[in-house]
């Protein structure tokens, strides 16, 4: 009887479900083949002929490469530039104080999160989350309208009579950075909003009643639990703020040259495709080394908490 | 336990500047958003603060622009193709990550998470290059294939996230119940994956719709998608047309945000 109950779906199964069970058993590795084979195409050898393209020189007719020969040319050309070490620069200290700032008005939120109730905290997520949903140039565009010359800004100082005349804010570093802090503060608040609902709230529960004062808590307790938070947070927003195009674009008007901005007028107008490798490799490898360095900058800090705790 | 929180003066002082600060920091999250909206309603056809009387006609005209109304309907078609593309794609990733019994199922997250590191310029940029050396030009589908690539991890990463907390009986008991490992998978595991799916959906959707960063070098000449359109517009229109256009991508976002809470809830989407 049980013999014959155990056999009767196998044999039931028709040559199909079985090759289905095969690849769907979830336990080898072939339902992630697809993807692989996608990522392969699509990304890796991309990557592969970028690199390829910035060391070499070439032709470029309709949209086709015509001849192509090993060059080192763009590269000490990029190098010796004097316009690409002010842009990357300007790209790189734009992108550190963004990091910053977010870090600076991020923080305070996922605190309130932290000692928040129920309310508070679905208030933050909807306010952190829906952000992200809308797309950047529409966030951007709010800023052009609050920063401009008959903006919310400027309107709201000339009727209370502190200026006569309108302030010019737009199209200047200031618009940028203050566009790119806001646009980017949701993906910092995410991160550290996630470490702090994985704390432990007896540790919180315990410096108090060992006495400590709520900022004395926040310094020895609760700070050093988020570390990793802020370096996830931080390495987000650092790459997103490092390479975007939206924002410099719109709100620096045209004549802010930053690193994307650079990379896309050399592909898209000008059509030198060896040197558009050349910046995309110097924008890959520059983020790369800040994000290993923030990496390396949260370990350490974790570990400090580690090795006290211990 | 109340007796020990003696609140100082230097205490309440510093906390009441770090919650001020983060009050002010949500205002800024919103405030924007809401300008935009009340500057779409705006009768006069130049952008100022505060928007005087009230009017749908920039609505309106963002739906007899020819251009836009195409725009939207390109970032549509995106939008699914990228959702459609990610589900097939990530949904089995997922499971060989989280259910793998090979080695390397770090390597494969890690694999998978790679493109979506990669700055979106760089991948938008280097996705264009490699096109013009086989002879592939931009397009729409070249640009929902690199946008997919781009977002896979993400559904990936959410669908995984839910499959590591599965209680595992569940499937046990499945299997104990005779069901083939895909009878388990289609009538135990896919249920309960659903909401992880359909929360990866909204985001993987958002993502093909909104791109800029892989799309600029990636999209069709003539089919341009919604972003790009949108960057030109509000580089040279000053109406509040814009703020209009925006008030349409605020109601969808507003949807979106629903769906997710709906389907994950709020609190699981960091995970």
């Amino acid at each position: 009887m049980a013999e014959a109950s155990y056999t009767a779906p196998l044999a039931t199964r028709g040559l199909g479900e079985r090759l289905v069970d095969a690849l769907l058993s979830g336990r080898g590795i072939w339902p992630a083949v697809p993807a692989i084979i996608v990522l392969t195409v699509v990304a890796v050898i991309p990557f592969v002929i970028l690199l390829s393209l910035g060391f070499s020189d070439m032709e470029v007719s309709r949209g086709a490469i015509v001849s192509q020969t090993f060059s080192l040319q763009h590269l000490t050309n990029a190098l010796t530039d004097p316009l690409y070490w002010t842009t990357f620069q300007r790209s790189m200290t734009l992108a550190l104080t963004t990091t910053a700032l977010c870090i600076f008005f991020g923080y305070p939120v996922a605190y309130l999160f932290l000692i928040g109730g129920r309310w508070t905290r679905r208030l933050i997520l909807v306010l952190t989350i829906a952000p992200l949903l809308t797309s950047g140039i529409v966030r951007t565009y709010a800023w052009l309208v609050i920063l401009g010359g008959r903006g919310v800004v400027n309107s709201t100082l000339m009727s209370l009579g502190l200026i006569d005349q309108p302030l010019r804010i737009m199209n200047t570093h200031w618009a940028v950075l203050i566009g790119m802090v806001q646009i980017h503060l949701p993906v910092m608040i995410l991160p550290l909003i996630a470490v702090m609902s994985r704390h432990d709230g007896r540790l919180v529960e315990a410096s108090a009643n060992l006495g400590a004062s709520r900022l004395g808590t926040l310094r020895t307790v609760i700070l050093p639990l988020s570390v990793p938070g802020i370096g996830t947070g931080a390495a987000l927003v650092f790459t997103l703020s490092y390479t975007t195009f939206v924002v410099p674009q719109l709100l620096g008007g045209g004549n802010y040259l930053n690193a994307a901005t650079m990379i896309y007028e050399q592909v898209v107008y000008s059509l030198e495709w060896s040197k558009g490798s050349v910046s995309s490799m110097i924008l890959m490898v520059t983020c790369l080394i800040v994000l290993v360095a923030i990496a390396l900058v949260t370990n350490h800090f974790t570990r400090w908490t580690k090795g006290r705790d211990a | 336990m109340r007796a020990f929180r003696h609140l100082s003066l230097s205490d309440a002082l510093g906390i009441g500047l770090i919650l001020c600060v983060a009050v002010f920091s949500l205002l800024l999250l919103v405030a924007p958003s809401i300008i935009v909206v009340m500057i779409s309603f705006d009768t006069r056809a130049f952008v100022s603060f505060p928007p005087e009387g009230f009017t749908l006609r920039w609505y309106a005209e963002v739906f007899e622009q020819g251009e836009l109304v195409d725009a939207m309907l390109n970032s549509l078609q995106v939008g699914l193709t990228v959702t459609l593309l990610c589900i097939l794609l990530g949904v089995p990733t997922a499971l060989a990550c989280a259910r793998g019994r090979f080695r390397g199922t770090t390597a494969l997250s890690v694999f998978v998470l790679v493109p979506h590191m990669v700055p979106g310029i760089v991948l938008g940029v280097a996705v264009l290059f490699a096109g013009a050396l086989v002879g592939v030009s931009p397009s729409i589908w070249l640009q929902s294939v690199a946008i997919t690539v781009f977002i896979l991890a993400v559904m990936v990463r959410t669908v995984q996230s839910r499959l590591v907390r599965l209680d595992p009986a569940l499937e046990e008991a499945a299997a104990n119940l005779r069901a083939t490992p895909f009878q388990s998978l289609r009538t135990v595991t896919f249920p309960l994956l659903m909401p992880a799916i359909l929360a990866g959906a909204v985001f993987t959707f958002v993502e093909g719709f909104d791109n800029l960063s892989v799309a600029i070098f990636t999209h069709g000449f003539r089919d341009r998608p919604l972003p790009v359109e949108l960057l030109a517009l509000v580089q040279y229109t000053s109406s509040p047309l814009v703020a209009a256009v925006s008030g349409v991508q605020i109601v969808l976002a507003i949807a979106a945000l629903v769906a997710v809470s709906l389907s994950i809830g709020l609190d699981n989407v960091n995970d």
